[in-house]
């Protein structure tokens, strides 16, 4: 991502964006408080295709969604928080998973897959730290599990993800 | 007489207000418009009953209320001016800014000589053709969305550079015209007078910005603004005293404004009455113009109209190419710069004030009128002229104009989504 920032005397201020994907994208914002975003043409860079005008308000309100301050992006269903090989991954119980309505303990999980269970979401979002063996596991729940990257991605896929077919 | 006058005045600002809509409704700028008006009507227009198109008893206080007029325009160019700005802008605006500025001022300076005007006189005409109208430039590239082009920045650079060209010029012909002395030694003394003057507001400018600062910093906007119009008009009045044009004393403390940490007050203050009473200046230089004595001028002022249009061409393509623009990036900055309008006006009537020939007048109103209608038409034709143009030059091919540094980050980029507009 490439900025460059430009005054315009008499008019205002001009930011010039070439994002990763090669695409020109212009805002200006002029004195009277007005924004202005132009998109140019990505196999002519001097030729604006499209363009659109905000008011103060207006421009306030949709930075304010582009950068998630009203309203945040819904996190990926998985985040990943990596320690060299080591992960915690955060992980839906999907309807019709192998683990709905099961304990941890009948899963077996620690033998099977060598990962632990460190924290369960309920759906009401009660909060279950390093729970026991005897846990249910409900459609909906969030499970954080933490292991070896590959183990991790196994468990999610065998157990907590819906089955196919 | 006196008791008509709020009367006289108020038809006048309703011709004015009926121009203005009819100018923002066909999308032109102002200007022309309301010059035509002033010159439709004035004393050979006819007059029924209580409505008078003569405006005989309140042309004079139309013509003062548009001396003010002048006043705010130069004080608001200086506010809007700040050294800093033109520094960081870069060598590029620099070189394209001389190169424009010489080009056009050698060539009106050829033209007024070609066509047998005495110095003094060739000296204005070749101020006047070299001043766009920054007012103009910066509409038309509003309205027409093209702000956001490579090349704006540039011809916003030039006309910047302008402007700094318009009052280095304005004090060395205040200094010329309105120095009563008639030696040599005389004009030079009041030339480095007026030098001077402009240098003293400049350290001010410098120095003076953190007592200013405190002096203005005045919670209450009611005496705020009479602080400020008060040294407006008493510095603009004063710099008359030293025989530099008021107008410049106006850009001046614009100037000295523009380094305070209180500008962008002053300039809301000041937008309001600088539309104003800027409109009543455009009308009152039509009104102080008489239609008929037009025909002397027309074809002088063809002849120079067809000469700016070329140079300023010549001018952008030199300039853009210099700047590493391409052809077509470069024929739009000569297309926009050519308009013309309150400067060139405000020039001529320097001419004028100092007793120059009075033709300059009608040379100058058909030739703003001209270019402040042509030049927003040629811009917005641009890429019309431009392709003409190609046609005869063969600049470039239907050529892939991409900078290299973008493909390099297309390598990286994964597959684009389409763009649903």
């Amino acid at each position: 991502m490439n900025i460059r920032e430009i005054e315009l005397p008499g008019i205002g201020k001009k930011y010039e964006i070439i994002t990763k994907s090669a695409d020109k994208i212009v805002i200006i914002i002029h004195d009277d408080g007005r924004r202005e975003i132009y998109y140019f043409d990505q196999e002519d860079y001097e030729e604006a295709i499209a363009s659109t005008t905000f008011d103060d308000s207006e421009a306030r309100k949709i930075a304010a969604i582009i950068g998630g301050m009203t309203y945040a992006p819904k996190a990926l269903e998985t985040i990943e928080m990596a320690f060299d090989d080591l992960v915690i991954e955060w992980s839906k119980v999907e309807p019709g998973a192998l683990a709905v309505n099961q304990t941890i303990g009948n899963l077996n999980i620690r033998q099977s897959y060598e990962v632990n269970i460190v924290a369960i979401i309920k759906r009401n979002h009660q909060k279950i730290h390093t729970p026991g063996p005897e846990t249910i596991l409900e459609v909906g729940d969030t499970v954080i599990v933490s292991g070896q990257r590959n183990q991790v991605k196994k468990i999610v896929k065998e157990i907590l993800s819906r089955r196919d077919g | 007489m006196t008791n008509h006058l709020v009367f006289e005045v108020g038809t006048a600002l309703i011709l004015v207000a009926l121009a203005a809509l009819l100018a923002g409704r066909l999308k032109f700028s102002i200007i022309p418009f309301l010059i035509l008006l002033g010159m439709v009507v004035g004393p050979h227009a006819p007059h029924f009953g209580i409505i008078d198109l003569r405006f005989i008893g309140s042309s004079e206080i139309i013509e003062f209320f548009g001396r003010i007029g002048v006043l705010f325009l130069l004080f608001y160019l200086g506010l809007e001016f700040s050294v800093g700005k033109l520094i960081r802008s870069g060598p590029s605006i620099v070189i394209g800014g001389s190169i424009y500025v010489a080009l056009n001022f050698i060539l009106g300076l050829v033209y007024g000589f070609a066509v047998g005007f005495p110095v003094m006189e060739t000296f204005i005409i070749a101020g006047l053709l070299s001043v766009s109208s920054s007012a103009i430039v910066a509409k038309v590239l509003v309205d027409l969305k093209r702000t956001a082009n490579t090349e704006t920045e540039l011809i916003l650079g030039i006309v910047l550079f302008d402007d700094i060209f318009l009052a280095i010029f304005l004090s060395i012909m205040s200094g010329l015209l309105l120095g009563e002395s008639t030696t040599i030694l005389g004009t030079i003394t009041s030339v480095l007078i007026s030098l001077g003057y402009m240098i003293l507001f400049f350290i001010i400018a410098r120095k003076g910005a953190p007592i200013l600062n405190k002096l203005l910093n005045i919670k209450s906007n009611e005496i705020f603004i009479l602080v400020i119009f008060a040294s407006l008009f008493f510095v603009a009045g004063f710099s008359e005293k030293l025989h530099v044009a008021e107008a410049i004393g106006a850009l001046l403390l614009g100037l000295v404004f523009s380094e305070t940490e209180h500008r962008e007050r002053i300039e809301h203050l000041v937008i309001p009455f600088r539309d104003f009473f800027g409109a009543l200046f455009f009308f009152s230089f039509g009104l102080s113009i008489d239609p008929f004595s037009l025909g002397g001028a027309v074809w002088l002022a063809l002849g120079a109209v067809v000469l700016t249009i070329i140079s300023n061409f010549v001018a952008g393509m030199i300039s853009g190419r210099k700047a590493g623009l391409s052809h077509k990036a470069s024929s739009n900055i000569g297309l926009t710069i050519v308009s013309r309008g309150e400067f060139s006006i405000i020039v001529a009537n320097l001419g004028l004030a100092g007793g120059l020939m009075p033709i300059l007048k009608p040379f100058t109103a058909v030739y703003v009128l001209i270019l402040a209608i042509l030049g927003p038409f040629l811009t917005k034709e641009s890429k019309n002229i431009y392709q003409l143009l190609n046609k005869i030059f063969k600049w470039e091919n239907k050529g892939n104009l991409k900078k290299q540094s973008t493909s390099i980050l297309k390598n990286q980029s994964e597959e684009k989504n389409s763009h649903g507009m």
